[in-house]
């Protein structure tokens, strides 16, 4: 690309641009990073009895002192990661099969992967109770051919999983189907000529090209997963609770805002890992 | 001007006209009625109240409007607060359920009319449901337990506490209540335990004598009693998050009792939610708490006099039974003034006394205790 000489007309459209600009710019820094900092201020200022806000980090070392905010932080930590890797062990082999099928069973499989993008989570989880719950559709169904009931993973940590496990496929199958778009039929033809077995195929040619697409359903699953709030909430056990629904708690119920924003910032922390690892698959796939 | 921009900013000034802010003003004989509650109350007001109150007093009409949730009804309350030191028209003239002591300031400024000394229905008003003469309670709900008469037959139900700890022990699995936090039905089962463990005295209980050493000394014996049942709840100790899912279990036979709202309860039953053989009962040696919805009137509204008229009306014999037989919910009336075949048919939920537990900082300790002790005790793998 050449570089224009510098005019009036130039200048002045540099200079529409960055009102245009300035709107999205703006709105992000009053509406999320404002609050970003003065929540990190107030957790990091805990009220002392005497009214005075000295800078002081016992707000986190409750937190971590506490076997129960712990239980809590641990069981989030779980359930992301068992969704996750549910998520890409059914998600793979269907942006596989959607890639690679043509014709009218392909374009309904696509229909029913999308299908959960359209169904609140709310609806979901009361349709999770009916089905999946004690005596709900599955065991009528098994108690019809003689069968004994499941084990219900409703008010389970399983329960969660199961919920986002499907209303996160879209999602990833979305993400994962364009990042195929990168592997070349001629390549996995060739591959095939030369006498490649599938697993092969998918090891050394796919894999490899949708590398990026897999680091980027990471990170975005998971900091979905971390906020997750409805599903955790209605089908999750008592205890122990997911952070979403547990910051909610303290923040509403218990009206501890000040430990609600600890606990926010220690969620944000793991969220800003996997952020990061976002940014960095998606740099070294633009540097190529 | 070229055509394209001429049609661009006259269609924008028609459109900006349209959204201009227009001035509206309350209409003499238009009562403007608010509520915070859910559409079920909003719907009960529209099809029965409405129609029978305009039919009753002709040339007054009811605009119902749903402020959203109690936030957006505090904005109508403060609009009106304003509106009565400007001397202006507040355009609101009765809350369907507001609390009389708030905004703070506002009872003692006269906001409110004394409902006590105007309204000529008002010894109707069932006298264990008064908290105070500027409110009128004219619908109520308790806790009460919900079971199954298909596997408990009516006679064997559990009337007191003592009864229903055996009885769950006793059918390990069958009994199920929801969070405290998350819905008053488990929440008022667990304040009933925490009534068990002092001595089954509700005014043991009030919103100034909260102290963390009080809560600690009181609420430690109830989360005894509660952990002691936990292993015989439904599935090891599970709890579900709310008052609709514990109604959902029950309807789905997984479990044999619950306790429920009643309102939300005979709802479930006339509705099909709970099947017809679903009975109701309350504990003899203390119910389980409750509450009423109090309506209130704004002594600056224009049509104060007919609002008055809706307060007496709410209280006629017509409303309360709908309220019954519509609604789910409790009269706020004597049950005395209730039908006698009404009465008959909901004696069981009769309450005697309706005790209440205080909110505030009892609410948040009660929660933060239970999620802290009773509900991580059981391993439910085990």
């Amino acid at each position: 690309m050449t570089t224009r000489p510098p005019s009036g007309r130039a200048q002045s459209r540099g200079l529409i641009g960055l009102l245009l600009v300035a709107v999205p710019v703006g709105l992000f820094a009053w509406m999320t990073v404002w609050p970003i900092i003065s929540g990190l201020v107030q957790a990091f200022t805990p009220t002392q009895p005497n009214g005075t806000r000295p800078f002081s980090p016992a707000n986190f070392v409750e937190f971590f002192s506490d076997p129960y905010s712990l239980s809590n932080l641990g069981v989030t930590l779980w359930t992301c990661l068992v969704t996750l890797g549910l998520l890409l062990v059914i998600c793979i082999p269907l942006a596989l099969y959607l890639r690679f099928a043509q014709g009218r069973l392909a374009a309904y499989v696509q229909t029913m992967a999308m299908f959960p993008m359209f169904v609140p989570s709310i609806i979901l989880a009361f349709a999770f109770i009916r089905v999946l719950g004690p005596n709900g559709t599955v065991d009528l169904l098994l108690n019809a051919v003689g069968l004994p009931k499941i084990r219900s993973p409703y008010l389970t940590p399983w329960g969660p999983v199961i919920g986002l496990v499907w209303d996160n496929i879209p999602l990833t199958v979305l993400i994962l189907v364009s990042g195929l778009g990168a592997v070349s039929n001629q390549a996995v033809e060739a591959a095939r000529d030369v006498g490649a077995r599938p697993l092969t195929l998918f090891w050394y040619i796919v894999l490899p090209r949708i590398w990026t697409s897999v680091a980027v359903v990471i990170s975005f699953t998971m900091l979905g997963l971390f906020s997750a709030f409805t599903l955790p909430y209605v089908l999750g056990p008592a205890s122990p609770e997911m952070m979403g629904p547990f910051m909610q708690r303290t923040f509403g119920d218990l009206r501890d805002p000040e430990m609600a924003l600890t606990q926010a910032t220690v969620t944000m922390l793991f969220c800003i890992a996997f952020g990061i690892f976002y940014v960095r698959a998606v740099a070294r796939n633009r540097g190529k | 001007m070229k055509r394209r921009a001429f049609m661009l900013s006259v269609g924008g000034a028609a459109a900006g006209m349209v959204l201009l802010p227009r001035l509206s003003f309350a209409e003499a004989g238009r009562i403007d009625w608010y509520t915070s509650s859910d559409t079920n109350i909003l719907d009960f007001w529209t099809n029965i109240v409405k129609p029978k109150f305009e039919a009753a007093n002709p040339g007054v009409t009811l605009n119902l409007v749903d402020a959203g949730d109690s936030a957006g009804q505090d904005a109508i309350v403060q609009r009106a607060m304003a509106a009565m030191q400007t001397n202006t028209d507040p355009q609101a003239d009765y809350l369907e359920t507001a609390d009389p002591m708030s905004p703070k300031g506002a009872l003692e400024a006269g906001l409110y009319v004394n409902l006590k000394e105007s309204l000529s229905n008002w010894g109707l008003v069932n006298p264990l449901a008064i908290e105070t003469d500027f409110a009128v309670p004219y619908r109520g709900s308790q806790v009460l337990l919900a079971y199954d008469t298909t596997k408990l037959a009516a006679a064997d139900v559990p009337k007191t506490w003592a009864d229903l700890v055996t009885w769950i022990k006793a059918n390990p699995g069958q009994f199920i209540y929801n969070r405290p936090d998350k819905g008053g039905s488990g929440g008022n089962f667990v304040r009933r335990a925490i009534h068990e463990a002092n001595g089954r005295d509700p005014k043991a209980f009030t919103l100034d004598n909260f102290s963390a050493e009080f809560a600690e000394k009181s609420l430690a014996p109830a989360w005894e009693i509660l952990k002691d049942l936990a292993p015989s709840l439904f599935d090891n100790g599970a709890y579900t998050s709310g008052n609709t899912q514990s109604i959902q279990l029950l309807g789905q036979s997984a479990v044999t009792m619950i306790p429920a709202w009643s309102d939300q309860a005979l709802q479930a039953i006339s509705t099909g939610v709970l099947p017809e053989t679903t009975g109701l009962v309350q504990l003899t040696d203390l119910a389980f708490s409750g509450g009423f919805s109090r309506g209130v009137v704004l002594a600056n509204g224009v049509n104060k006099d007919a609002a008055i008229k809706l307060a007496d009306f709410v209280l006629t014999e017509e409303i309360q039974s709908a309220i019954l037989t519509d609604l789910g919910g409790f009269p706020g009336v004597s049950w005395d003034h209730v039908s006698d075949e009404l009465r008959a048919k909901y004696q069981d939920i009769v309450p005697t006394t309706i005790p209440t537990f205080p909110g505030g900082d009892w609410g948040s300790a009660i929660s933060d205790g239970w999620y802290r002790n009773v509900a991580p005790t059981v391993d439910r793998n085990a």
